[in-house]
């Protein structure tokens, strides 16, 4: 193999997929990255046995070959060579990979590309285009309430199905970590009515977002029960789903909350971050008095002392308290886009809605706290 | 085959596997009995750790001919009036020791009942009797045990090696010993005097019998407990946390003078402790607990040593509050013992680290790199103002004129700050060094619990967490439900084999709920108590107060230190961080004098 690339060309390449590879790994070759030099492409190809990432870039192909080596030494080399190097990538014998550009040369040793797993090419009978914006959207407005605990595995990740919002179909994106959960639509795309509902894993979530802002237009994505496929043009990332099942959420989202409170979305944030200054390092909680057309916040620790912010707003309903945990609600007001967020709410101790008012697409539901 | 009742000799012999178990039962049951018979003094002999030979004579009330008699007959006693199980006022009532003792050995019982003029004397041989036959004793009873066992040579091979059994007798001696200061004991293994207890009376019976047994550190380094709730009285000493142990031996609980050992104890004295210390060491106690009689049922276990409580909330509350607040009221006492390492590890010091690293070797412990330092320093108990500054922090020439009127204080007036780490503070009669990370770190946390207490903030689940455990372990965690809302955990039942959790503590954030309410069933059966998650809960404060304390290394000015101390004075268990070391040691004048050799 030998093969001649532009530093720019290689080093984007090996920026989107050596993320994918685990710094530390008990098996060796998961290290590593694999290189196939075939006509004028040159393709990379990461994975963890659970997400491979598969990009094919054009390149000066003088020999045809593949092999493969330590993905993160490869990019840190590929970042510090000077902006407008062309690099020769040659493997002289199965050992070493030769990478030289202008006057710096390097030997790094390699694995033979026979054992570089291949994740079992399965067929995936669902398959849909969908805006790459969209599916930004859809993941922007629901990751953060991905949870981290991982008892709670069926939890770890997106669970992404076809559903219907007053009777339009939708394609549904929702994550909640069992405190809040966050449920996010956009149109129902060709080809995927007939979709399963499924579990995307965090880090693909991550990995796939990463991808997105690379292109515009639009993503193709096949999926299967067990895997799911999103194809960005010149690159393809490939992810087992997760083997569980996600929580009929629908019953936790409460219909009959009848205490509608209108708010100014950034009066809003700035005052529950302000008053959540005083509330514990770690309980964070900050409570929410409502009267007629009045929100007052406050927050109260023995430590710092307390906190009260008025804010005027549009609440018809009969008075109210209610605490919550300020960084969620901060979380969630940083999701709403729009100038006002409503809040339905029922009493202290169940589930409240949160949703921007110019926006029906989104919804936010957060479970009290109480002291 | 048929059924048939069993002979007599064969009875006994099996009542006799369950009561006498090895030589430190038979030592038991004789004393308790001596003991129930008002003796004032017992002694007590062995040889061949008890196989051999067991003497327990006292100068109790005395057997007449007749009692002797049916002494030995099972299910014969004094100690049962009314025949009445519920309310039991002695050590013994079931009436097997003497027979079943009888029946595995050869036994010697001698007495003289109290104003008859005549002994009488009985020998029984693996369940034979021959006598009452005239003797001679000036008083009270005298059993001597031979042989045991040569009736069920099988027992005997389940024996351990005599300096084990040796030990286990003495412990039954000390325990029943502690428990009874009025009454004195010696114990003799052959011509050897193992101990010997004077009987001692007064208010301080109880004191000085605990540190004639327990040894003069236990006296010095542990706090009072006197309460009283409900009829029951709890008394005795708890010890200081940074006095400490490697397993729980050295936990002695009396119910009605009755020395048991009892998993509801274990967990109270592990609940009192929790962030006194950490996990794998374990303090040391002597607790009485009184309560009368019909509160508690002894008759539980042949050998009691087991005890059942009516109310065992009340009995476990009123343990865990009592020796929590004693250790409270302790303050920042830290214990003696720390301070004795401390001058040993300072004289090391002076003789090794002086000529070369040998020294530092031999002194083995990190105080020796502060002998080190000390060693550029004033002479100890010299007055401020005349050291070397070198080494000291430049405050210490600031506090000068504080010293004199800070120094009355427990923790005196700081003079200097050691290697921007330990604060060194003058008091009356001696001096303090304060580990400033440990002592501060120890405020924040005390500060932190003390606003948990006010209240656990608690998460709503809006995805429930459904746990799934076997029946026991859902019947134990819903008992404690309430006392689990109270820490922020709310459970429920769902179903007969899980339960479901419906709010957490907002301060563990993300966790494993199935994780935590399984740990808590398991705490519950161990210890019956809900340790797992107060843990969690101080974990999470103590990381905090970590992160939020004055760390090793930063200078600190006069006031600051000064400041610091005042606070450890008025702030509970301030005397140990929360691993149970100490956050400071204190060096007696005396102590000091000694290391020059003026005493």
């Amino acid at each position: 193999m030998k093969i001649t690339i532009e530093r720019a060309t290689l080093l984007s390449a090996l920026g989107h997929v050596q993320n994918v590879v685990e710094r530390r790994n008990t098996i060796p070759i998961l290290s590593n990255v694999l290189l196939v030099a075939n006509g004028s492409d040159l393709s990379l190809t990461a994975t963890d046995l659970d997400l491979t990432i598969i990009e094919t870039v054009g390149a000066d192909v003088s020999q045809g070959g593949a092999t493969t080596t330590a993905a993160h030494t490869l990019h840190d080399i590929v970042r510090k060579l000077p902006d407008g190097a062309q690099i020769e990538l040659t493997l002289s014998d199965q050992s070493r990979l030769a990478v030289v550009a202008g006057r710096s040369s390097f030997a790094l040793p390699c694995l033979p590309k026979e054992d570089f797993p291949v994740l079992a090419e399965d067929t995936l009978p669902h398959s849909f285009s969908i805006a790459a914006d969209e599916l930004k959207r859809l993941i922007d407005k629901s990751r953060f309430a991905i949870s981290t605990e991982e008892t709670r595995y069926y939890l770890n990740g997106i669970y992404l199905h076809a559903a219907e919002a007053a009777g339009v179909p939708m394609l549904r994106a929702v994550a909640t970590d069992g405190h809040r959960l966050a449920q996010v639509d956009c149109p129902l795309p060709d080809g995927a009515a007939s979709m399963p509902g499924v579990i995307v894993p965090r880090k693909a979530v991550i990995e796939v977002r990463r991808l997105l802002d690379q292109v515009d237009g639009s993503v193709q994505v096949s999926l299967s029960e067990t895997k799911i496929r999103f194809a960005f043009g010149k690159s393809v990332l490939t992810t087992k789903l997760i083997d569980g099942t996600f929580p009929d959420y629908q019953r936790v989202i409460p219909s009959g909350n009848d205490k509608i409170l209108e708010v100014d979305r950034r009066q809003f944030a700035e005052a529950v971050d302000r008053v959540s200054t005083i509330s514990t390092e770690k309980s964070r909680s900050i409570k929410l008095t409502l009267e007629k057309d009045k929100l007052h916040l406050s927050a109260n620790s023995p430590d710092s002392g307390s906190a009260d912010e008025e804010l005027v707003v549009n609440y018809p309903g009969e008075d109210i308290e209610v605490g919550f945990n300020s960084r969620y609600l901060l979380d969630i007001a940083s999701q709403i886009n729009g100038d006002s967020a409503r809040l339905d709410l029922a009493d202290a101790v169940s589930p409240t809605i949160l949703r921007d008012v110019a926006d029906e697409r989104a919804l936010y539901v957060l479970m009290p706290m109480r002291v | 085959m048929t059924i048939r009742r069993l002979p007599e000799g064969t009875v006994n012999r099996i009542a006799a596997g369950e009561v006498v178990e090895r030589p430190a039962s038979v030592v038991k049951e004789l004393v308790e009995n001596a003991i129930d018979a008002g003796a004032t003094r017992i002694d007590i002999s062995m040889a061949g750790a008890g196989r051999d030979l067991i003497v327990v004579a006292d100068d109790g009330v005395g057997m007449t001919r007749d009692e002797l008699v049916l002494a030995i007959e099972r299910h014969a006693t004094s100690k049962l009036p009314d025949d009445d199980l519920v309310r039991i006022e002695h050590l013994g009532f079931r009436g097997e020791a003497l027979p079943s003792i009888g029946s595995v050995s050869r036994m010697t019982l001698s007495s003289r009942a109290r104003g008859s003029d005549a002994a009488w004397q009985l020998q029984v041989e693996g369940g034979r009797v021959s006598g009452p036959q005239p003797a001679s004793l000036p008083g009270g009873t005298r059993i001597e045990v031979r042989d045991l066992f040569f009736a069920t040579p099988a027992r005997l091979k389940f024996l351990k090696t005599d300096r084990s059994e040796a030990a286990s007798i003495a412990e039954i001696v000390k325990r029943l010993a502690m428990a009874n200061p009025l009454v004195g004991f010696t114990l003799r293994e052959g011509e050897r005097e193992v101990f010997a207890y004077l009987s001692s009376s007064g208010a301080d019976a109880s004191r000085d019998r605990l540190a004639a047994v327990m040894g003069r550190d236990f006296a010095d380094n542990s706090v009072a407990v006197a309460v009283e709730r409900d009829g029951v009285r709890l008394a005795g000493f708890a010890g200081l946390p940074t006095m400490n142990r490697g397993n729980a031996q050295a936990q002695y609980l009396f119910v009605n003078r009755r020395p048991v050992r009892d998993r509801l104890f274990t967990g109270a004295i592990r609940g009192a402790y929790q962030d006194l210390m950490s996990r794998h060491r374990h303090p040391v106690v002597a607790l009485f607990l009184d309560l009368p009689p019909d509160a508690v049922d002894v008759n539980v276990h042949p050998a009691k040593a087991e005890v059942r409580f009516r109310d065992e909330q009340l009995v476990r509350g009123l343990i865990v509050s009592a020796v929590r607040r004693a250790l409270a009221e302790a303050g920042h006492r830290a214990s003696s013992t720390v301070a004795a390492e401390a001058s040993a590890a300072f004289r090391t010091g002076s003789q090794g680290a002086f000529y070369g690293p040998a020294g530092r070797a031999n002194g083995s412990s990190g105080l020796a790199e502060a002998a080190a330092a000390f060693q550029h320093q004033a002479p100890p108990g010299a007055q401020t103002g005349q050291h070397d500054p070198d080494g000291f922090a430049p405050a210490s020439r600031t506090t000068e004129a504080t010293t004199g009127s800070a120094q009355h204080y427990p923790l005196g007036a700081a003079v200097g700050q050691l290697h921007e780490t330990y604060i060194v503070a003058q008091t009356e009669d001696g001096l303090i060094v304060v580990d400033q990370h440990a002592a501060h770190e120890r405020l924040v946390y005390e500060r932190m619990k003390k606003a948990l207490l006010s209240g656990v903030a608690r998460q709503g689940m809006l995805i429930p967490e459904v746990v799934e455990m076997d029946e026991g372990a859902v019947g134990r965690v819903l008992a404690r439900a309430e006392e689990l809302a109270e820490l922020g955990l709310v459970v429920e039942p769902f179903g007969g084999g899980a339960v479901i959790v419906r709010e957490q503590p907002a301060l563990l954030g993300e966790v494993d709920l199935k994780g935590l309410v399984r740990d808590l069933a398991d705490d519950l059966a161990e210890f019956d108590d809900a340790t797992t998650l107060t843990e969690r809960l101080n974990d999470v404060c103590s990381t905090m107060a970590c992160h939020g304390s004055v760390r090793a290394g930063r200078r600190m000015t006069a006031d600051e230190m000064n400041a610091l101390l005042r606070e450890m004075e008025a702030t509970p268990n301030s005397g140990q961080c929360n691993h149970g070391r100490p956050t400071y040691i204190e060096l007696q004048l005396p102590d000091i004098e000694r290391l020059f050799g003026r005493r």
